[in-house]
């Protein structure tokens, strides 16, 4: 299976806070793939193109998750801004989503 | 962000319970065993080893993916095989309806006519064969029967011979009607294996043992040249041919035997054909006859080196066939052949041709040889009858073998006898052995008489002549010879001696009388 990355970049994020994530999944796992429809929707509607995600198969790649602590799939790393944050499952609670991003809803 | 960790509420089987309690043991924090009793998690990674342990519903959909990914594949295998086939292939489902073809049947059924024309996936094969008319109603509605009965499971395979005539002519088909078992629609398979090649030479051969059989069986030209016309007319489907025999003495080939289907046209055909001269060269059969090869005029084209008008005597309006017929290197004869449709023939049916011109040659030759013995052998015993009363054969221990023209001995049978075992033959013992000595020396003899004692005690004679007789080796096989019934002769001879000696002693007498007076 070929790793599956995927990044977005924002073509000008000088003027706002470019919100950088990592989506931890399995590919094949229904939660993974409700998780990253969920993430896509949150992005769309408020961080339209201010944020860089990457998604990481752990089937693939198991270590890269481990050692960003990440023990369970699907699971969402916000790494900058500060403060990190984690959510953990199919991301279908919005506002804990948007809390852990530091979006106010 | 971390959360007091929350009760467990564990359901299902104990296994499914004994696999929660392990992945549990791998999870430390809240948020996870929280996401974890919410059935939101894929999978979990264990610590220790580094691999991704996934849970039931991602393992099952992992699962799901690959065998989907797999039929995907296996479908695409079966159908590059299936394409790959040359054979026309078709699968059906349950109800008779075409599930798939292959490219070698969407190039078979666009291609031809009959049975199975125009069938493609989608269709319902069972109606197409049921609603077939003419000639194929009848392959159409044994097809569809052979199909009911695989697609219910009353037999494995159904197998089936058919042919339609074509713009190219005939072609044969062998169907095979094969069940598949395990499969949640497709019930049947067709295949239609093109065996028109082997058919024809079949034919051909069948024709060849055909055209034996006739020359072996026939007594005479007659019979030999009309049934090899005939064997070849309904082996080919012509509807008659005719055999022009080379007249040697006029260097002419003369129309001689025909057959033809009973119809009146072709009757009229072969009536006009009578008395039809040909000089080598001239016409189709003049023209193959010094080719020495077949030579044909396709239905509906024109000859090149003949106009049709020209070949009208000849053909009709028909196409023909023609070919020599030879014996040795010599052409003897020409066939030829006449149908409103006549193909151009193939290798296989020239070679046939130019064998079947062969033993008909050959047997043509045999018999008129045969015709010229049967004349010989008449004449001799036209001659026979006139300078002899019988011909008789012996072995080689000079016992008869044969009699012919009669028993000169009464109704004794002497078959098996030698001369001298005849019934009161009289004959002194050295003239006997004088002749047997002649025939040990294997000598012809000729006017050797001896009598026998009748019945009325009178004699009857006879005189023989005979010459030994040879195989082609030089073996001695025995004696043959003519007899003759010498018996009036004899006894007028034997009167007119005795009324000699009778006169003489007469005279004796007179002139002892006149003597013993003087």
């Amino acid at each position: 299976m070929a790793r599956k990355k995927k990044s977005r970049a924002a073509p000008d994020i000088t003027a706002s806070t470019v919100v950088v994530m990592v989506l931890y999944v399995t590919e094949s796992g229904p939660n993974s793939a409700r998780a990253i429809a969920n993430l896509e929707a949150i992005c769309e509607e408020h961080l339209k193109d201010k944020f860089r995600l990457e998604i990481i198969d752990v089937l693939e790649y198991p270590r890269r998750a481990l050692a960003d602590g990440i023990v369970v799939t699907p699971s969402l790393a916000k790494l900058s801004p500060s403060p990190a944050a984690t959510v953990v499952g199919n991301l279908s609670d919005k506002l804990e989503v948007l809390r852990a991003l530091g979006i106010r809803g | 962000m971390q959360r007091a960790s929350p009760p467990l509420t564990l359901s299902g089987t104990e296994a499914e319970r004994g696999f929660k309690r392990a992945i549990l043991r791998l999870v430390k924090g809240g948020a996870e065993r929280l996401a974890i009793e919410a059935g939101q998690i894929d999978a979990i990674i264990d610590p220790s080893s580094g691999n991704a342990i996934l849970l039931p519903k991602a393992q099952w959909a992992l699962n799901e993916r690959k065998a989907e990914a797999l039929a995907r594949n296996s479908n695409r295998l079966a159908r590059a095989i299936l394409d790959a086939l040359g054979t026309p292939i078709v699968v059906l489902d349950v109800a008779g309806t075409v599930l798939s073809t292959n490219e070698a049947w969407r190039v078979f059924a666009a291609a031809r006519s009959g049975v199975g024309a125009g069938i493609t996936q989608g269709s319902n094969y069972l109606a197409v064969c049921e609603s077939a008319r003419g000639n194929e109603h009848v392959d159409g509605v044994t097809i569809a029967a052979g199909i009911r009965q695989v697609i219910a499971g009353e037999r494995a395979v159904f197998r089936y011979d058919y042919a339609y005539d074509s713009e190219a002519g005939r072609r044969w088909f062998a169907l095979s009607i094969s069940g598949i078992v395990g499969d949640d629609t497709a019930r049947a398979m067709i295949l239609h294996e093109d065996i028109s090649e082997r058919k024809h030479g079949e034919l051909l051969l069948g024709l060849e043992h055909r055209v034996l059989c006739c020359l072996a069986d026939a007594g005479n030209v007659t019979d030999a040249v009309k049934s090899v016309i005939r064997a070849v007319c309904e082996t080919q489907g012509w509807k008659c041919g005719r055999y022009f025999s080379m007249d040697q003495s006029a260097k002419v080939l003369r129309f001689g035997e025909s057959w033809g289907i009973p119809i009146a046209a072709v009757e009229r055909f072969l009536e006009h054909s009578r008395g039809l001269v040909f000089r080598p060269g001239a016409g189709l059969a003049g023209r193959a006859y010094l080719a020495g090869q077949p030579l044909w005029v396709l239905s509906g084209t024109r000859d090149a080196g003949v106009s049709r008008t020209a070949l009208a005597p000849e053909t009709g309006e028909d196409g023909a066939f023609v070919f020599p017929v030879t014996s040795g290197d010599a052409i003897v004869g020409v066939l030829a052949f006449s149908n409103p449709i006549i193909r151009e023939p193939d290798d296989r049916m020239l070679k046939s041709v130019q064998s079947i011109g062969r033993q008909l040659g050959r047997s043509l030759q045999r018999l008129e040889a045969l015709d010229a013995l049967r004349r010989s052998e008449s004449r001799f015993r036209a001659l026979n009858r006139l300078t002899s009363d019988w011909y008789w054969e012996q072995d080689r221990d000079f016992r008869f073998t044969q009699i012919i023209a009669g028993n000169p001995f009464g109704s004794s049978n002497i078959l098996g006898m030698t001369h001298w075992d005849l019934p009161n033959v009289v004959l002194t013992d050295s003239k006997w052995a004088e002749h047997k000595s002649h025939l040990d020396a294997r000598w012809s003899f000729c006017d050797f008489e001896f009598a026998t004692v009748q019945p009325d005690g009178q004699h009857a004679y006879y005189s023989i002549c005979g010459e030994p007789v040879y195989d082609e080796v030089g073996t001695f096989k025995g004696y043959c010879g003519t007899g003759l019934d010498i018996t009036k002769r004899k006894r007028a001879e034997l009167a007119l001696r005795a009324e000699v000696a009778l006169n003489e002693t007469d005279a004796r007498l007179r002139a002892l009388a006149a003597t013993t007076s003087g």
